[in-house]
């Protein structure tokens, strides 16, 4: 709900983000918090960004999803307060559409013109590259409950998870009315796009569950090299890459089989919180640990031979006769020849929540995200996984499902089309 | 805990491909006719290409047990026992020379049964023995060069294989009778008495489970938790849905019934470890699983979360483990290795923690308090010392695969 007095606190910046792009490449302000950028003066004595590291906040698709995989993610789910009405949610993502486009452009979500009042923004980015910043964001099934008469519009493939394999979940770490994810090379910039979207919403939306991702866990283009997760596996080899246009039609983007045309062009998001149980995983030894994941620990090449990139070949035997990639092998499991060609396209980073209390042990994992067409392909996956022998190690204790529109044209904003 | 996988197999396989030999085991028929699913824990495995498999044939006969042929090449070997018609006579063991240490051996063959085992052999004199014959000795000669380290070959090592292998055996017996009291109560209708025999039975499966894991889904009927890995109701059986009708639902109402079929999965189980054959580095590495077992589902609480038993299963699971560590002693010993000292100061160090907990007759009998009762700072500190202890087990493994 915006109330007189939040417009009148947040006045200078939200009156500008209203008018869309329209200070959007208008150069820097003199003075004060201006931007994430080091000024070409030199005004605000950091880094100078280069401009590639922006990442166009306009497009077919949101960013953040075919982009090259950031090295840090800021994800944070929040909930549609009581009280707030149909016309707060729609104002506010028009808000969260010029607050989104100002702050991966490398600009702060207003400036600071009034020394009597608190900073428009929050200012921990001050000085900060954007370093290729993206916000992308997704609506939960919950959304289209009975709240802002959006039950119509809500695609019958938007549902939340069913009961899955080797999961525990944490009430504390499911669901969500919104959701946001900002990835960033800078783990001070993703942070500071979610927080400030919060606050921008403070009163029509709260906070649920956030989580931070400190390394990457997938490769989203060929550019780039195969980062490790926790386990100290390569991760995400086989992930579909931006360069596959065809398997993203395929696989990732919404097409025309949507009951819900606002969705076209959109994809679903998946996340989970995985819990790695570390400890243990340490302690098995190498050959192991190979055999349960399927790969090389060092190369990352698939137990059936060659390199990396080399296509697993799951028929092949070992020595001793026995699958060269084991049965119950995490890679066989999950692989489009064991899933009817099923694929998703994953967006992972390894997160930690610290020290478990009571056990004393590494609270931290893999947090999962995926993009594709339909839930269904995660949860066909999921399944196939009931067997898989990384199971021992791992568990799932948070989970969350979100429809993300597609991307926007400047002077649209972020639920015209839902609400249209 | 109960999760699907097949870890134990797996190892198998990993062992031999790692040491480059001839892992061949068992393959036997035993004299019941039934291997049941053993070629899934690693045993059925045909030999690599580190040398073709030899035949060696075996009839016992009242005279003796004369292995055909009596000189073999080094590596893997294959001995079919038969028995047609002699009485008195009704196994064959591979011993070493001085018959000190059996190697090899297959037992209960009564007259008309035919069985056999396998295994990677090196050069050297060993002796087949048939007791009861009138010659119970024979020599098999072994030429050729080492086709590398075989724990097989190794006195100790067999010797600490073979006891792991009755120990199983003996407390999935032990399972089995104690699940079958742990029934008489629910069948009686006596809630308390059934809420002591519970812990009474839980423990012997988990001195066992690294081994009840490899039949995933026997696994998961008798020790399945609900949502890990259960997630449909009808598919919620055995110890854990039993625990929660005692303690959370207070109601046997289709308990003796859920009961028997529990006991039923355990002689299929008891059948099947029966039949099993293990290896150093399975039982190495199944001591870790145990501790891993420990420290995590016990820990938090979730292994017995409606009844709070977990200290009497917590101590199961070290103990099995030690179990472990004292079969293969000898050999670690002869290694010369810090490894051992190490793994026991540490266990003297859980034991100590866990001492505090002991109560006599204690919570429901078991020996120690309501697990609940005990704080997150105590557990904490149970944990950190089971991790210690699993760190220094998972040393283990290198030091027993050759």
């Amino acid at each position: 709900m915006t109330t007189a007095e939040d417009t009148e606190r947040a006045g200078p910046s939200r009156r500008r983000l209203l008018t869309g792009g329209g200070l959007f490449g208008a150069g820097a302000l003199a003075g004060g918090l201006t931007g994430y950028f080091a000024q070409p003066d030199g005004a605000a004595g950091a880094v100078l960004g280069d401009g590639n590291q922006r990442i166009p906040f306009y497009g077919a698709h949101q960013a953040g999803i075919i982009t090259p995989a950031q090295d840090r993610l800021a994800f944070g789910t929040l909930n549609v307060v009581s009280g707030a009405a149909r016309a707060d949610l729609r104002d506010l993502l028009r808000e969260w559409t010029g607050a989104a486009a100002l702050m991966t452009a490398g600009r702060l979500v207003g400036e600071q013109t009034e020394p009597m009042a608190p900073p428009v923004d929050t200012g921990e980015a001050v000085g900060s590259p954007v370093s290729r910043l993206t916000i992308t964001i997704g609506y939960g099934p919950s959304l289209f409950d009975h709240r802002f008469g959006l039950a119509a519009r809500k695609p019958s493939a938007l549902a939340d998870l069913p009961p899955l394999p080797n999961e525990n979940l944490d009430p504390d770490y499911t669901g969500g009315d919104l959701c946001v994810q900002a990835c960033s090379d800078d783990p001070l910039v993703a942070f500071h796009a979610v927080r400030n979207l919060a606050r921008i919403g403070m009163g029509v939306v709260a906070h649920n569950w956030m989580e931070l991702g400190f390394g990457r866990t997938s490769t989203t283009s060929t550019a780039q090299a195969t980062p490790r997760n926790l386990l100290g596996f390569k991760d995400g080899t086989r992930n579909i890459k931006a360069e596959q246009a065809g398997l993203l039609e395929q696989h990732v983007w919404v097409g025309r089989e949507t009951d819900q045309p606002w969705l076209r062009g959109g994809s679903y998001l998946v996340a989970r919180k995985i819990r790695m149980f570390v400890e243990n995983w340490d302690r098995d030894y190498l050959r192991d640990q190979e055999n349960v994941i399927g790969r090389a620990k060092v190369s990352g090449a698939p137990l059936s031979g060659g390199t990396e990139f080399s296509t697993p070949d799951f028929a092949a035997a070992g020595a001793d006769g026995e699958p060269a990639i084991p049965a119950d092998a995490h890679i066989r499991l999950a692989s489009p020849e064991h899933n009817d060609g099923t694929r998703i396209l994953r967006r992972g980073y390894s997160f930690t929540d610290g020290i478990d209390p009571q056990a004393g042990t590494l609270l931290g994992g893999l947090f999962f995200i995926a993009f594709m067409k339909d839930p269904a392909q995660f949860i066909r996956l999921q399944r196939s996984l009931a067997g898989d022998a990384l199971g021992e190690y791992i568990h799932h204790t948070g989970s969350g499902v979100f429809a993300c529109p597609p991307g926007l044209r400047p002077g649209q904003s972020w639920g015209d089309a839902l609400f249209a | 805990m109960s999760t699907d996988g097949k870890r134990w197999g797996r190892r198998g396989a990993v062992a031999a491909a790692a040491a480059g030999l001839a892992l061949v085991i068992s393959g036997c028929s035993s004299p019941g006719g039934s291997a049941g699913k053993a070629g899934e824990a690693g045993t059925a495995r045909t030999a690599p290409d580190s040398g073709k498999t030899t035949t060696v044939t075996i009839h016992l006969t009242a005279q003796g047990c004369q292995p055909e042929p009596a000189k073999v090449p080094a590596g893997p070997v294959q001995f079919n026992v038969t028995n047609t018609s002699a009485g008195g006579v009704s196994e064959a063991e591979l011993r070493t020379a001085d018959l000190a240490h059996i190697l090899g051996e297959q037992e209960n063959l009564t007259p008309g049964l035919s069985g056999g085992f396998s295994l990677t052999i090196q050069p050297g004199t060993y002796k087949i023995s048939c007791p009861g014959a009138s010659q119970p000795d024979w020599t098999l000669t072994v030429t050729g060069k080492a086709t590398g380290p075989s724990w097989q070959s190794n006195p100790q090592l067999a010797a600490a294989v073979r006891g792991y292998a009755g120990y199983v055996k003996q407390n999935t017996a032990g399972l089995v009778g104690h699940t079958r009291a742990f029934c008489r109560a629910i069948d009686a209708g006596n809630m308390n008495q059934a809420k002591v025999a519970y812990p009474q039975a839980r423990v012997y499966y988990e001195r066992i489970e690294p081994v009840a894991e490899v039949w995933g889904s026997l696994d998961t009927s008798i020790d399945g938790r609900w949502e890990n890995p259960v997630t449909v109701k009808s598919q919620f059986t055995g110890f854990h849905r039993l625990e929660q009708m005692l303690w959370q639902d207070s109601s046997l109402n289709g308990a003796p019934a859920m009961c028997s079929g529990l006991v039923k999965n355990e002689r299929q189980l008891l059948t099947l470890v029966s039949s099993a054959q293990y290896n150093p580095l399975e039982m190495a590495s199944g001591a870790t699983d145990l501790i891993n077992e420990a420290g995590t589902s016990k820990i938090s609480g979730e292994e017995e979360r409606y009844s709070n038993t977990d200290l009497p299963v917590f101590a199961a699971n070290v103990e099995a483990s030690m179990k472990v560590v004292t079969l293969l002693r000898p050999y670690l010993q002869g290694k010369d290795s810090a490894i051992v000292p190490l793994i026991q100061q540490r266990d003297a160090a859980v034991a100590s923690l866990l001492a505090d907990y002991k109560a006599s007759p204690g919570y429901d009998d078991t020996g120690y308090v309501d697990y609940s009762t005990v704080q997150n700072s105590q557990r904490r500190q149970l944990s950190t010392a089971v991790n210690a202890l699993a760190e220094a087990l998972s040393k283990l493994s290198a030091q027993v695969s050759g």
